[in-house]
């Protein structure tokens, strides 16, 4: 038994940290905005680093790691909202279809000449699909309708949840970062606003939604990583824990923001908008909910201080 | 990361589970707030450290089985499922243990350990002052030296378990003319020692669970201080880590809440609000994500990390979320919620538990003073005015 993440495999969501920081900060979100919202050449980083076959096993030209590597890097993928179908095509759909023995395409996809875009009934929509447009609030996601051929197989859904929650989690990571940051420049009667009790404990409420969010999207990716039968309760677990910090994170960050943060000015709204995108993808919190509910309340899973890993 | 236990931790589970169910009280016992309660959670404190139970981390020689934090999680969790009763010790072996473990010299481990994983000496906690409650370094009781004692003059109050407890540690001021974190000092002493004077407080279900301490010309050996002379804040911070971030309250405790809060739910179903529904379906997923973290943190501390400012995080996550489920019992029950015993003679457990989980946002540190270290330590945020 042991809930720590080994050093050595956050090494990799580390670098993957840098690399987004370095190269996909705020000033290329507005420039992607401004114009067509894919750049090849942010994909090709990504390929460069080897993140499209991170799931793909080693015979076909990938990585072969885990669910949990996965999620870790789809938490930096939120800390930076990128636009790229990167979590998508490579942590959603590339093991659902190794679950599915369809290996034929997974060379091309590590290789990054290929892209599987997951398309599932629970969405009504299909991201960075062929279909007809449909307009997000969120400028960097390119949402069309779904396809006749959807798939409702829960095992898509869950790793869909899954990786939504880690990119919740690193989204509303992010979103703190930039409240925080905002409340030590913004003074008002003579100090920064930061330094007052009303936005300490506002952002600090923050912090304990994070820190009871981030083991249980871990937990949850280890749970479906080693195929446990009660993967889908820790899912759904995850995401409503990871849904609830990012939108605490949200309402909490344009709070400390004041009018700027109610401006296209302000970077904050790019995070605010992937958080209220996911929140509500792979499975609504009432979804969720009933899920867990139940497993816990319906009996299904055994609960109580005995079976914490249930 | 590995989601499976060992099979010596999985045989290590069922040899607790096996002695617990041999010897666990068959009825709860009465309050441990009030002294027959107190008398009986002493007596099973005894009977725990003679089935070698008293504290499973402690090595050997001073009473415990020398086990690893995960093998104390599982004792906890297998302690808590059962139903088990309160720790009467529990201010000695969740934080002045652990501190003694940390701070003591050889000679006060062999003196203060032993016999505290043995259940003989029960401990309590002296911290506050009447002008020294969320500011901890406004405390003004003074340890001067004379010779080879203090002469400890003062008042202590809010002090858990005084009221019939056979020890007591605390901070006081060492260093005369000294402000603030600076001059105090870390000491122990005997509740019994000459000058000192207990005045049970009587809390808001009506026991003494607490006590004032008055201290007046109370002479206590220089040997009874641990760490160095004026160097007592720094050692109160690491028992109020402790206290905070692992060992005060283990997941295993509110788990076993929230899994009487689902048999509660099922019974009163029926006439639930929708509110409510949700309110248990968070009980069991905050119980868990409480432990996973507690069990992340523990595995941390075993690679060699310590607990910091983080601590704040846990305290305010525990005690809100005991509070809450003790709340939703409260909704579920309606009218019978007021009742101190049910038609069929059983205790309201559930109104001891609400009472109760009132005080958690406000020991070890109010929930305000964990959310102002959470933001200035942790996040960053600056220390400007009185904020």
């Amino acid at each position: 038994m042991d809930m720590l993440i080994a050093p050595e495999r956050l090494e990799l969501a580390e670098a993957v940290r840098d690399y987004l920081s370095g190269t996909h900060g705020p000033e290329v979100l507005r420039r992607l905005d401004a114009g067509p919202n894919r750049d090849p050449a942010i994909w090709q980083g990504l390929v460069e680093m080897g993140l499209t076959g991170l799931l793909v096993p080693e015979e076909h030209e990938g990585l072969g790691m885990g669910l949990l590597d996965a999620a870790l890097i789809a938490r930096e993928c939120g800390r930076a909202a990128l636009a790229e179908p990167l979590v998508d095509s490579a942590f959603v759909a590339v093991p659902w279809l190794l679950a599915q023995d369809q290996t034929d395409d997974l060379a091309a996809i590590a290789a990054g000449e290929q892209r599987v875009l997951p398309a599932h009934t629970i969405n009504g929509w299909q991201a960075d699909g062929d279909g007809e447009a449909l307009d997000s609030v969120d400028p960097l996601r390119n949402l069309s309708a779904l396809p006749a051929d959807a798939s409702d197989d829960p095992h898509l859904l869950d790793l869909g949840a899954l990786m939504s929650a880690a990119q919740l989690v690193g989204l509303a990571e992010a979103m703190l970062d930039q409240a925080v940051e905002y409340s030590k420049i913004r003074e008002q009667f003579g100090q920064p606003v930061g330094g007052f009790q009303a936005l300490k404990h506002k952002l600090a409420d923050v912090a304990v939604a994070l820190e009871f969010a981030r083991p249980v999207a871990w937990r949850a990716a280890q749970a479906m990583d080693d195929g446990a039968a009660s993967a889908p309760v820790h899912v759904s677990h995850a995401k409503i824990a990871a849904t609830d910090a990012a939108f605490l994170a949200a309402e909490s960050a344009i709070q400390v923001h004041g009018a700027m943060g109610y401006t296209y000015e302000v970077d904050l709204h790019f995070w605010m908008k992937r958080a209220w995108a996911l929140g509500g993808a792979w499975g609504s919190r009432a979804f969720h909910l009933k899920r867990v509910d139940d497993a816990v309340i319906g009996g299904a899973l055994a609960i109580g201080p005995e079976h914490t890993f249930a | 990361m590995d989601l499976s236990y060992t099979l010596e931790q999985d045989a290590f589970r069922a040899e607790i589970r096996s002695w617990l169910a041999a010897n666990k009280p068959a009825n709860p016992l009465v309050t441990l707030e009030c002294r027959e309660g107190y008398d009986q959670h002493v007596a099973w404190e005894r009977q725990l450290a003679s089935g070698n139970w008293g504290m499973v981390t402690w090595p050997e020689a001073y009473g415990g089985r020398g086990l690893d934090l995960i093998q104390w999680l599982i004792f906890e969790e297998e302690y808590w499922g059962s139903g088990a009763p309160l720790r009467a010790n529990q201010n000695g072996i969740f934080l002045l243990g652990p501190t003694i473990m940390e701070y003591g010299t050889e000679e006060q481990k062999a003196r203060f350990l032993t016999p505290m994983a043995a259940g003989e000496v029960i401990w309590a906690q002296a911290w506050s002052e009447p002008g020294a409650g969320s500011d901890m370094a406004a405390i003004k009781t003074t340890a001067y030296r004379d010779g080879d004692h203090y002469v400890i003059n003062g008042q202590k109050t809010w002090s858990s378990r005084a009221s019939f407890a056979d020890w007591g540690f605390g901070l006081f001021r060492t260093e005369e003319g000294s402000q603030r974190h600076k001059g105090l000092s870390f000491v122990l002493f005997d509740l019994d020692t000459p000058g000192i004077t207990r005045r049970p407080i009587r809390q808001l279900h009506g026991h003494p669970g607490f006590a004032e301490l008055f201290f007046d010309d109370v002479r206590v050996p220089v040997e009874n201080r641990l760490a160095g002379e004026g160097e007592g804040w720094k050692v109160a911070m690491a028992t109020a880590g402790f206290e905070r971030g692992l060992m005060l309250r283990s997941p295993g405790r509110f788990q076993a809440t929230a899994r009487r809060l689902v048999e509660l739910f099922r019974k009163h179903e029926a006439d639930a609000a929708p509110s409510a529904r949700e309110a248990v379906a968070k009980a069991w997923m905050d119980t868990q994500a409480y432990a996973y973290n507690t069990y992340a943190v523990a595995a941390k501390i075993m690679a060699g990390g310590s607990i910091g400012a983080e601590a704040s995080l846990n305290k305010i996550f525990w005690s809100e979320l005991d509070r809450a489920m003790n709340r939703t019992a409260m909704q579920l029950l309606g009218a019978a919620a007021e009742l101190r015993r049910f038609d069929d003679g059983s205790m309201n457990d559930w109104l001891e538990g609400y009472i109760f989980s009132l005080s958690g946002p406000i020991y070890a540190g109010s929930n305000e003073i964990q959310r102002n270290i959470t933001a200035e330590r942790l996040l960053g945020m600056p220390r400007v005015g009185a904020g």
